[in-house]
């Protein structure tokens, strides 16, 4: 397409620039029935899976119907969206901290109306566009993270395994089945970025091999100290190496006995890439939680030390979260995150019932407090 | 790698603009990127947070912090973005000839 200005000049950039107005006041989004009850709520409570009521004070009804979304979203799929919330909202919506979308409305009648549009609207594939739920103790939508889309350190993709793990876990996310609910979330790599550390169940990139170390360009991209700095098991060290032409270059050697492959020093440096087909896959952790419910927040643990990335289904990953969800949701008591039960039960037992190998990659080594998570006792119960 | 040709000189540069070797660094390079950046005038000042930048880099082999910059060259950060408009990584480290800013940006 031909260029079309939107005003900007590039011969003068700082004529007329606006800075520093940060977001909208999110006061102005307010459908007014919430503008109106805003710090008077009274109570609230699940009718169903993905709908909910809160009652005021004044006595106003607010009911909300929560549906999934794909957090990967065109424009159309946003304006269709907002068609919706014209319709039966008077304009208004909201997205949630997990991507899912919500409408509000002031009636029961609005709500069913509102539902059984949703209900009906489907992609060509004959996929959901808008399945209603997310609700109580279920499974809500996954947090995740770029993957194979637009990031360049990735170990595996986001939205495919995301798509993939929810089509299996569906039944959850329409029905609040389980014994508390189960966060599920999805990291490409171990940045980590949103909230794999501290998920029910987390999914996560992984690799298995060392960077290469590309000598020819390395001291003229990278800075080589930051990449040093970079490694938590200081396996980097400078080195000079010759080039075949004879030239003698700066580079780093890596000490591959050290190196974890974490990839920490091509965040750094582009000239030590380690992406690998055959090397890369998933880590699944389990047991994290971020509420203060009962017991404090907790980390989640490495469960499933590799499986192997299997696009476009991950049918390993996803049997395996399955299994997981299927062997908690018959075992754990009312109100107990999947964390709880296992560290009730024992970790040896949450193995033995979930049917998952323990390897020696479990076992925590890293520095001093990977002491702290072994047994210091003799309570353990023997297992088949 | 693409290439830029200007005042009879040859650079390689990346897709962000970045020079791709120090070496290359040269006069003609900071008259490049002062058309690319939008900067009307080089000034002195300018100049000193180029030659601290270089100094730096040349001595330790990375990118001073923020603050360093800051202490080194007497500028506050505010005043780097009045002579950098595309701040101290992506304005004063390219004009300079330093490798691109890498980790989460």
């Amino acid at each position: 397409m031909a260029f079309i200005s939107s005003g900007y000049d590039p011969k003068e950039p700082m004529k007329d620039r606006i800075t520093d107005i940060g977001p909208r006041n999110y006061e102005e989004f307010y459908p007014p029935i919430i503008a109106k009850n805003k710090g008077k709520w009274a109570y609230h409570e699940i009718l169903e899976p993905g709908v909910l009521v809160h009652v005021s004070e004044t006595g106003d009804e607010l009911y909300t119907v929560r549906v999934g979304g794909c957090r990967l979203m065109s424009v159309t799929h946003i304006r269709e969206i907002c068609e919706i919330a014209d319709k039966y909202c008077d304009g208004y919506l909201r997205f949630t901290t997990r991507n899912n979308i919500e409408f509000m409305v002031d009636s029961k009648e609005k709500a069913e109306a509102l539902k059984k549009d949703l209900e009906s609207r489907k992609f060509p594939g004959g996929s959901f566009k808008f399945p209603i739920g997310g609700t109580g103790a279920g499974i809500t939508n996954i947090i995740h993270t770029q993957g194979w889309i637009h990031c360049h350190t990735p170990a595996t993709d986001a939205s495919g395994p995301v798509k993939a793990t929810l089509d299996v876990l569906f039944e959850h996310f329409q029905n609040m089945d389980l014994p508390a609910q189960v966060r599920v979330s999805l990291a490409c790599c171990l940045n980590m970025c949103g909230a794999v550390h501290c998920s029910d169940i987390a999914i996560l990139g992984y690799h298995r091999k060392p960077p290469m170390v590309e000598h020819e360009y390395i001291d003229k991209m990278c800075e080589i100290p930051l990449a040093i700095a970079a490694c938590p098991t200081a396996a980097i060290k400078p080195k000079k190496v010759a080039l075949e032409d004879g030239t003698e270059v700066k580079s780093v050697e890596v000490n591959h006995s050290r190196c974890m492959y974490c990839g920490n020093c091509y965040t750094m440096c582009p000239s030590m890439p380690l992406a690998d087909k055959e090397g890369d896959g998933i880590v699944i952790m389990v047991g994290g939680k971020v509420s203060n419910r009962i017991s404090a927040p907790k980390f989640s643990k490495v469960a499933v030390a590799y499986l192997p990335n299997n696009p476009p289904r991950w049918p390993e990953v996803t049997s395996t979260i399955k299994k997981i969800v299927d062997t908690y949701s018959k075992d754990a008591r009312k109100y107990e995150r999947l964390g709880e039960w296992a560290e009730r039960i024992g970790w040896e037992k949450f193995f033995e019932k979930c049917g998952l190998e323990f390897t020696h990659h479990l076992i925590d080594d890293f520095r001093d407090p990977a002491y702290y998570t072994w047994r210091q006792t003799t309570q353990f119960k023997f297992t088949d | 790698m693409a290439t830029v040709e200007f005042q009879g000189k040859t650079f390689t540069v990346d897709e962000d603009g970045f020079i791709e070797s120090y070496d290359d660094w040269c006069e003609e390079w900071v008259q490049w990127v002062k058309q690319q950046e939008g900067i009307d005038e080089l000034t002195d000042d300018h100049r000193k947070v180029i030659k601290v930048l270089q100094d730096y880099y040349e001595k330790n082999g990375i990118a001073p912090m923020v603050r360093i910059l800051s202490k080194l060259t007497g500028f506050k950060l505010k005043q780097i973005y009045e002579l950098f408009p595309s701040g101290p990584g992506k304005g004063a480290c390219k004009m300079a000839g330093l490798p691109k800013p890498t980790g989460c940006v």
